[in-house]
């Protein structure tokens, strides 16, 4: 497994993750910062959506999140996502 | 050109491409949701090997396409069987499976496999599991160790599956098999593989996509790895 080295690269590859899924062009991606909302602000991210970029995110940091994990709160906002992607895989 | 093939259920669909000799490859969808994603992008990939002189078979797989057989009834070994049928339908064919593609060319007679971004069967159903529940929740009572669990099939991302195919699901795997084997994997993917290669993991877009210049790659290297096997 690939153990991402810091917080960085975890948000680099939550950016990614959200780019593949959802289809977003690079210059929309590179503008997500912290408070950029997510679930409820992008049409493309309906629980469909979720359900893949929470599986992708698993694959691709070696993390294992659990259904009961998953909440409104962990997906509020970009810096929200890469916080709980970070939680998992950086320790 | 479309052309049909049989197997112990009765006949199916198949897309034929390419030239009427030289080597063939039989190509295998991942099952529901994601065939939807990926069948523009396998189709574009069959049209690039015809160019470069590789024939290509797509057959419908019971329950898919527009197979009569519906999909609720189906089983893991009738997908096997079937694409084992089909691929007997050309000498020496080749396999390329995207994703739990790779669970269903384990039956057939080949010269090889080769395998994009192959998928566990586990890990697909705990994917359709996790996907039905954070849309409508998921129904009590699936127990995907208890093989006495006949209750009405589940509704999965647009699908109805039985209890049944998701067990067959659950503790599949893709075969190694005695032919030579080729794992393709995207950069980024940690899994192991003979070839990365950079491009969007399209069975993951909520929207259809397609990538012509993955197409492309992907058709050459299979075209040089068929060669390097033998043709």
């Amino acid at each position: 497994m690939l153990r991402p080295e810091g917080f960085e690269q975890v948000e680099d590859t939550v950016r990614a993750v959200l780019g593949d899924v959802l289809g977003l062009d690079g210059g929309r991606l590179a503008s997500f910062d912290a408070t950029t909302p997510l679930f409820g602000a992008l049409p493309e991210l309906d629980s469909m959506a979720v359900a893949g970029v929470l599986t992708e995110l698993e694959d691709r940091l070696g993390i294992l999140i659990e259904d009961d994990e998953i909440d409104g709160e962990m997906l509020e906002t970009f810096g929200a996502l890469s916080r709980f992607a970070a939680a998992k895989a950086l320790t | 050109m479309i052309d049909r093939y049989d197997w112990a259920g009765g006949p199916e669909a198949m897309l034929r491409f390419g030239p009427a000799r030289g080597p063939v490859v039989i190509a295998a969808l991942p099952p529901f949701e994601e065939a939807n994603r990926t069948r523009t992008f396998l189709v574009t990939l069959l049209r690039a090997l015809a160019v470069l002189g590789v024939a290509g078979l797509l057959p419908d797989l019971p329950g898919t396409g527009e197979s009569l057989v519906p999909g609720e009834e189906v089983r893991l070994r009738d997908w096997r069987g079937a694409f084992a049928a089909a691929a007997r339908k050309a000498e020496r064919p080749y396999s390329i499976a995207i994703r739990a593609g790779a669970l269903i060319d384990t039956d057939a007679e080949l010269a090889g496999r080769w395998h994009f971004a192959p998928q566990t069967g586990s890990a697909l159903v705990r994917e359709l599991l996790r996907t039905r529940s954070l849309v409508d929740g998921l129904p009590e009572g699936v127990d995907l160790d208890d093989p006495h669990d006949n209750g009405r099939p589940l509704s999965l991302a647009g699908n109805m599956i039985s209890r049944a195919l998701l067990r067959d699901l659950h503790q599949a795997e893709p075969a190694p098999g005695a032919a030579p084997l080729r794992r393709v994997a995207l950069a980024g993917d940690p899994a192991e593989a003979e070839l990365r290669v950079e491009g969007t993991p399209l069975w993951r877009r909520s929207e259809p996509a397609n990538d012509s210049v993955l197409a492309q790659t992907l058709a050459r290297d299979i075209r040089d790895w068929i060669e390097s096997c033998g043709g």
